[in-house]
């Protein structure tokens, strides 16, 4: 999917040709959303964004842009204070997972098959799990 | 019929849900002090509760988006960082009154002291979390605390001079010898307690948990138009038994044993041990709301899995947080603080943090991707504004009164 781009200066970038579809809005649409997986079950809100030059670029400037990846985890608190985590640290969610951009974006999988879900894994199985009757329906 | 039982249900959880620890001690106190003189408060704070919960519970059940998860996608991740800070630590504030109001309710009825009895409380209130499913937790203790119209009852059988409770309840005035700042102090601290922010939180997650659809709005209008209004009735009875038996006597109540003295006073030892079950389930039902809404806050502001719907397992980092909240909450209380002052202090930040709920709730209730048909009303938006002046007023105004009267003393 190309995406437009907001900049300050949006008279440096051409605009984008009108595309079929439905167009999306990264800011607002993507950004700080609710991530669900296929079972409706929360996945994380989406904390950044990684697009590519459509050439492959990493690290486009100006030009067409694919969005490639969904970020999360330590990419939140560098949106907040500043700055940007080396791209090893960067906790991805393929955008070809996406099934649906609705009122939450939704994805086509579950989420305990992604890497991302690791800190609820962990904290299930390590804190929460071991507790007596953490794994029972409340009554 | 069966319909009509969960109509008649819903109303009488919102009456008994609607009192808490901030509503007791703040009415009483501002009884002792003023009478019946800020009465007025609790009629706009109810009102503003009513259009506030009822537009959150609306864009709940309709976009099936809780509060908090609106409230970053509005602001962005660093507003809305800076809101759940502010939020977060207001509710944790409230939740620590509460479980010291369940404590001391239960050294009225013991004569415990209520440092032991906090450890109990707050194992209570997360066993409750752990194990209870959310309707049945949210039926027992809204019903129970039905038995805080105990406080209308005793009004009655005080037998008040109601001509001079009527003169105090139209004197838009502070009098004797109290000053005009501490009345606007009080009025702020009346408005924050029935208008809490965690009572929003609390209502558009219970909305998802309960799995309400654009169908259910109706009904939800009927518990929040009907419910709170009685709820504000108890919390200006609490006000007129306090102004009847301590404002002739210039008594100040600081202790929750003064709260509930008119009480004893009136109906003996039998209504005595009625309002303290009516202040535990109040006091308990709201530990459970600030401690559910403080998981609610952060799950939903980070993404995660959340509600007491699912399993313990299945919303892991959730539970931890309502496990670490109460932690914080007992720990402060264990510093020998007086929960009364606590609360005190509670609702006047609560007031302070108010636009920060409400004014993203106002702006995604108009929004139409979100609401569909289903966006605020034209009446609803006229009131909805004003409201908003209301509220950034008193936010604005909070700081400045509490220096300037000493909070209140």
């Amino acid at each position: 999917m190309t995406i437009a781009r907001k900049t300050h200066d949006r008279t440096t970038y051409e605009k984008d040709a009108p595309q079929p579809g439905r167009v999306l809005d990264a800011r607002l649409h993507l950004l700080d959303r609710q991530l669900l997986d296929v079972d409706d079950v929360p996945v994380t809100t989406i904390d950044d964004l990684e697009i590519h030059a459509t050439g492959g670029d990493a690290d486009p400037v100006g030009g067409p842009a694919v969005l490639t990846n969904l970020l999360t985890g330590p990419v939140l608190g560098t949106r907040i204070l500043g700055g940007r985590p080396p791209s090893s640290r960067l906790e991805r969610i393929a955008w070809s997972h996406v099934r649906a951009v609705d009122s939450a974006v939704k994805l086509g999988i579950h989420g305990s098959q992604l890497d991302a879900t690791w800190v609820e894994r962990w904290v299930r199985d390590h804190v929460i799990g071991r507790i007596p009757g953490g794994r029972h329906d409340p009554e | 019929m069966k319909r009509l039982l969960g109509v008649a249900l819903g109303v009488l959880t919102a009456i008994g849900g609607f009192l808490d620890i901030g509503d007791l001690v703040t009415n009483a106190v501002v009884g002792s002090r003023f009478g019946l003189s800020l009465a007025w408060v609790v009629v706009v704070g109810v009102v503003g509760i009513c259009l506030f919960a009822q537009m959150s519970g609306r864009v709940a059940a309709v976009s099936g988006r809780a509060t908090f998860e609106i409230i970053r996608e509005r602001l962005g991740a660093r507003a809305a960082g800076a809101n759940l800070a502010a939020s977060f630590a207001i509710n944790i504030l409230t939740l620590t009154a509460e479980v010291g109001g369940i404590a001391l309710a239960l050294q009225l009825a013991s004569s415990v002291d209520p440092r032991l009895w906090m450890p109990v409380a707050a194992l209570a209130v997360w066993l409750v979390l752990w194990r209870v499913k959310f309707s049945i937790m949210e039926n027992v203790t809204g019903l129970l605390g039905l038995t805080l119209v105990v406080f209308a009852v005793a009004l009655f059988q005080l037998g008040p001079d109601w001509g001079e409770l009527a003169q105090q309840a139209t004197t838009l005035a502070p009098s004797g010898t109290e000053t005009w700042p501490s009345y606007w102090y009080y009025a702020i601290a009346l408005f924050g307690a029935a208008m809490t922010p965690y009572e929003v939180f609390f209502f558009s997650s219970g909305a998802v948990e309960e799995r309400w659809t654009a169908k259910d709005v109706g009904q939800s209008r009927i518990n929040v138009l009907v419910g709170f209004p009685f709820g504000g009735v108890l919390s200006i009875a609490i006000a007129a038994c306090a102004a009847v038996v301590f404002l002739p006597r210039a008594i100040e109540v600081s202790s929750l044993s003064q709260i509930v003295l008119p009480v004893a006073l009136a109906g003996g030892k039998l209504a005595l041990a009625v309002v303290i079950v009516g202040i535990v389930a109040a006091t308990f039902g709201a530990a459970l709301e600030t401690s559910l809404s403080s998981g609610y806050t952060l799950a939903q502001f980070m993404g995660w899995s959340w509600g007491k719907f699912r399993r313990p397992a299945q919303a892991a980092r959730f539970h931890l947080t309502m496990i670490v909240a109460l932690l914080v909450g007992l720990s402060i209380l264990m510093t020998s603080v007086d929960p009364v002052k606590v609360t005190e202090i509670s609702v006047v930040f609560s007031a302070i943090a108010l636009p920060l709920t409400y004014l993203p709730i106002l702006v995604v209730a108009n929004d139409p991707e979100y609401m569909g048909t289903h966006v605020n009303g034209r009446a609803t938006n006229a009131l909805a504004l004003v409201y908003l002046v209301i509220i950034v007023a008193a936010s604005a105004a909070a700081i400045p009164l509490m220096i300037a009267t000493g909070a209140g003393a």
